[in-house]
């Protein structure tokens, strides 16, 4: 009886989360970005639900890359990790033990960060040196100079990111474990049933604005989508997926924004995503929220580079460090 | 600064964009020249547009030359015809009624509104401010409605011909009193726009100190119009030009040469113009719009600079039984194809777009005879 | 309907090319997409900038020498189905660049667009109006719905 219980909330709780994540771009284009913009804009089915069936349904080309297998298998792992990252946040499954703790989360984050840097290294899109034109031309300067794809640049900001850009999420995500004394899930949820959400104390409080810049930083969002900046890299490691790869990519995004916003509910408010749960509609509303909070930011800002990100980066994870320190004290 | 900026030339790899590319908007080619991540060269390929224009004038009755020097440029393309009647204007000795030169600069200065319009959303575009460029466009169209209402097209409005303008473009009582309108309205909005724009600090931080042009490196580039203003020279052709002599307006200057004084000093441009455009329609004297009794002769070869949004503009051409000989025409983003280049230098990747875009290129203008041979 | 070309007409990925025009009809589709006032995202009219994601080719230009194998390239990297919107006078017939001088060729124009790929739908005007372009991706869309 339990076993299919437990059953039924995992497979309810990926289904609902999956349906929800299909919402997520069409809120924050729709409803945030077009008002913003003072201009009607698209259905709120079109950007999420619509163009990745869309993209279900056209031809599969062979892209461009050393490697097309590898590459069009990138964003399927990736989907799978995210998945995961849900999987092991649904309380049924605390029993996995080690992989329910914030340390195998964290684990699980880098992965996700990694696949960029495969992607952009595969990709080898037409737009930059593979077009045809004569730039090898009598009176070029230095012709001898080697090469490179605008993607191997966005491999090059992804490796810069991981080496800096998620340290806010982490130490966002060490707060509650700072609180609680416990890397465990479980216990983590179980502090903040008995003591009340950490949300509402002042590391909390610190550490979840530390999250959400984390939160934004993981999804590559204006300002700070260096990595896929349109005005130099274009789409940066997505260029060369076509297809239904293109759709799964869809897909992985609008399901992080999930994942991601059920994972503060779960550290900060000690609402696990579980279906069997009436709270979990508290899950389902943080991440409507952090979505629209996201697309506020994003349309009111230029993007980022470096010399505003480094910035940034450093102020907000030395407010994580103080959140981290409020929490120990 | 100048000096660091040539010493070091360590050169890891070359990153091309375009001629397809967002930023670029136009078909034109930036090489970009890296160590690491910073931009230590640049070249920007011109020609890819390349379309023969001048050829194409070549022996065409003047009437026609003119309207086809129109198709040059969709941005400023009453610049082009403008300044081609004036070519032939002035060995024919036609007398352009009074009248028809406040329109004509009615046109020009609709025209340097909308085109500096154009290249603040670019930029706030390549910026990465989405909503920034949509606003501007949104300002905009109140500037492509007044010129689609005078012209009867919102690009090609083809105002001037020989002798005066178009009788499509008279100005009438209610086109006067939509283009006031429009004025209070556009004056209204690019105040708002401005004010939020300069005290946004994630813009400024953004755009101040990128891409410096120093007033030495301008001038020693030759750069022209708004691009060579913001580098604090005060140089402005519409000061010469006997058809601006009875407005008043200031000839706007920056300091710093940087992206940020590019763009205010295109933000306050506007309210100039809004300023010309009024003095315009309150003083328009009444009378007839064309000269019509001139005659067609043989001309030399006559030379004719104005200023238009970008800068300096110039034609030349001599007439042989009223057909055009020896076009030559040079535009102003010619010019400033040396700092676009010079500016990228020292920077990231991110900013030397912006760095491309602060010196307003329109490559179509531009592109009329350069050879690329392969080797 | 099935679900195959309802999700079609939901989602349109318009990809812009500039082949050589005189950028007015350039500004004019790039006016209808970014412009709140005619803000072609409300017709499920998305602006993108890669070929991989593409449904619909936007052509303005008269295609000159240089620009007509990258054109080529880029058609050629959209998946199918796909369909091609030539803009404007100049990508129609070549406009005032090609062949002015009666029958002489002229030498830098390799277009108009039809010579190069295959054009589905074309919207006349120099300048294209923002109008006439959204009702020219709309007489191109039959085409990419009953595509299989
Ligand atoms: S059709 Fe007219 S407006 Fe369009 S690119 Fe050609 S000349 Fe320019």
């Amino acid at each position: 009886m339990s076993v299919a219980y437990s059953v039924i909330a995992v497979l309810g709780t990926l289904v609902v989360a999956f349906i929800v994540s299909l919402l997520l771009p069409g809120i924050e284009r729709k409803f945030i970005h077009a008002r913003i913009q003072q201009r009607i804009g698209p259905p709120i089915t079109s950007p999420g639900i619509m163009a990745p069936i869309k993209f279900f349904f056209k031809q599969t080309i062979n892209p461009n890359s050393p490697m097309p297998r590898l590459y069009n298998a990138l964003p399927l792992i990736s989907l799978l990790v995210v998945t995961v990252l849900l999987l092991f946040l649904i309380p049924q499954m605390y029993f996995v033990g080690a992989l329910a703790s914030v340390i195998a989360i964290i684990g699980f984050l880098k992965v996700e960060e990694v696949m960029y840097m495969f992607m952009g290294s595969l990709s080898r899109s037409v737009l930059s040196v593979r077009m045809p034109f004569p730039d090898i031309v009598k009176g070029a300067k230095h012709p001898e100079t080697p090469r490179r794809f605008l993607e191997e640049l966005s491999t090059l900001r992804a490796f810069r990111l991981i080496a800096f850009g998620s340290f806010p999420v982490y130490i966002a995500l060490f707060v509650s474990v700072a609180v609680t004394g416990s890397i465990f899930l479980s216990d983590i949820v179980a502090y903040q049933q008995l003591h009340g959400p950490i949300l509402f104390t002042v590391a909390g409080a610190l550490g979840a604005v530390v999250f959400f810049i984390g939160y934004m930083i993981l999804l590559n969002e204006y300002p700070f989508g260096i990595l896929k900046a349109k005005a130099d890299v274009i789409e940066g490691p997505y260029m060369e997926y076509a297809a239904k790869y293109r759709a799964y990519n869809y897909l992985t995004r609008g399901f992080l924004m999930f994942v991601l916003a059920s994972l503060f509910a779960t550290l900060f408010l000690g609402i696990a995503p579980n279906i069997l749960n009436p709270n979990f509609i508290i899950t389902i509303i943080v991440a409507l929220l952090f979505p629209m909070l996201m697309a506020v930011m994003s349309a009111f800002s230029p993007i980022f580079t470096y010399k505003q990100f480094y910035p940034t980066v450093a102020a907000v994870s030395i407010l994580g460090v103080l959140a981290i320190v409020a929490a120990s004290l | 600064m100048d000096d660091n900026k040539e010493k070091r030339t360590v050169i890891e790899a070359e990153i091309p964009m375009g001629t397809v590319h967002p930023a670029a908007l136009e078909p034109y080619r930036v090489r970009l020249f890296v160590e690491d991540e910073i931009v230590r060269d640049a070249e920007i390929t011109v020609g890819i547009n390349h379309r023969g224009v001048e050829r194409i004038m070549e022996g065409l009755p003047v009437e026609k030359a003119n309207s086809l020097t129109e198709k040059i440029c969709g941005i400023c393309s009453n610049s082009h015809i403008w300044n081609s009647c004036l070519t032939a204007e002035k060995p024919l000795g036609i007398e352009v009624p009074e009248r028809a030169g406040y329109i004509r600069i009615i046109m020009e200065e609709l025209e340097r509104l909308h085109s500096h319009l154009l290249y603040l959303a670019h930029g706030s575009e390549v910026l990465g401010h989405e909503t920034f460029a949509m606003r501007l466009f949104y300002i905009r169209e109140t500037v492509m409605e007044l010129l689609g209402m005078i012209g009867g097209n919102r690009v090609h409005y083809g105002a001037s011909i020989l002798g005066g303008v178009r009788p499509r473009c008279e100005l009438d009582e209610m086109r006067i009193q939509q283009i006031k309108n429009g004025m209070d309205l556009l004056e209204e909005k690019i105040t708002a726009f401005a004010d939020r724009f300069v005290s946004d600090p994630l813009v400024m931080s953004r755009i101040t100190g990128v891409g410096v042009i120093s007033q030495k490196d301008a001038l020693r580039l030759a750069c022209t119009g708004p691009t060579l203003r913001a580098t604090g020279v005060e140089k402005d052709l519409r000061r010469d030009m006997e058809e601006y002599d009875p407005f008043e307006f200031d000839v706007i200057t920056q300091d710093d040469g940087d992206v940020k004084s590019q763009l205010l000093m295109r933000v306050m441009e506007n309210f100039e113009s809004i300023k010309i455009i009024r003095q315009a329609i309150r003083d328009l004297p009444p009378g007839p719009i064309t000269n019509r009794s001139w005659e067609m002769k043989d001309t030399p070869l006559t030379k004719s600079y104005i200023e238009v949004p970008r800068g300096t503009l110039y034609h030349s051409y001599a007439l042989e039984d009223g057909r055009v000989r020896n076009c030559v025409i040079r535009t102003p983003s010619m010019a400033n194809i040396g700092a676009m280049q010079y500016a990228c230098i020292g920077h990231h990747i991110t900013d030397a777009q912006l760095c491309v875009v602060q010196c307003d290129p329109c490559f179509t203008c531009t592109d009329r005879a350069i050879q690329i041979i392969e080797i | 309907m099935s679900l195959k070309s309802y999700s079609r007409g939901r989602a349109i990925h318009v990809m812009l090319v500039y082949t050589g025009g005189c950028n007015g009809c350039d500004i004019e589709i790039v006016n209808c997409i970014f412009s709140p006032k005619f803000d072609a995202e409300q017709y499920k009219v998305f602006l993108t900038w890669n070929p991989r994601e593409a449904d619909v080719l936007v052509v303005t230009g008269p295609v000159t020498k240089h620009n007509e194998k990258p054109l080529l390239e880029i058609y050629n990297a959209i998946p199918e189905p796909k369909a091609v919107v030539a803009a404007g006078a100049c990508a129609l017939m070549g406009g005032v660049y090609k062949n002015i001088h009666g029958d002489i060729p002229s030498e830098e124009i390799a277009g108009p667009v039809d010579q190069i790929i295959p054009v589905d739908a074309k919207v006349p005007g120099c300048a294209v109006r923002p109008q006439d372009i959204v009702a020219g991706l709309v007489s191109a869309l039959p085409l990419l719905l009953n595509a299989d």
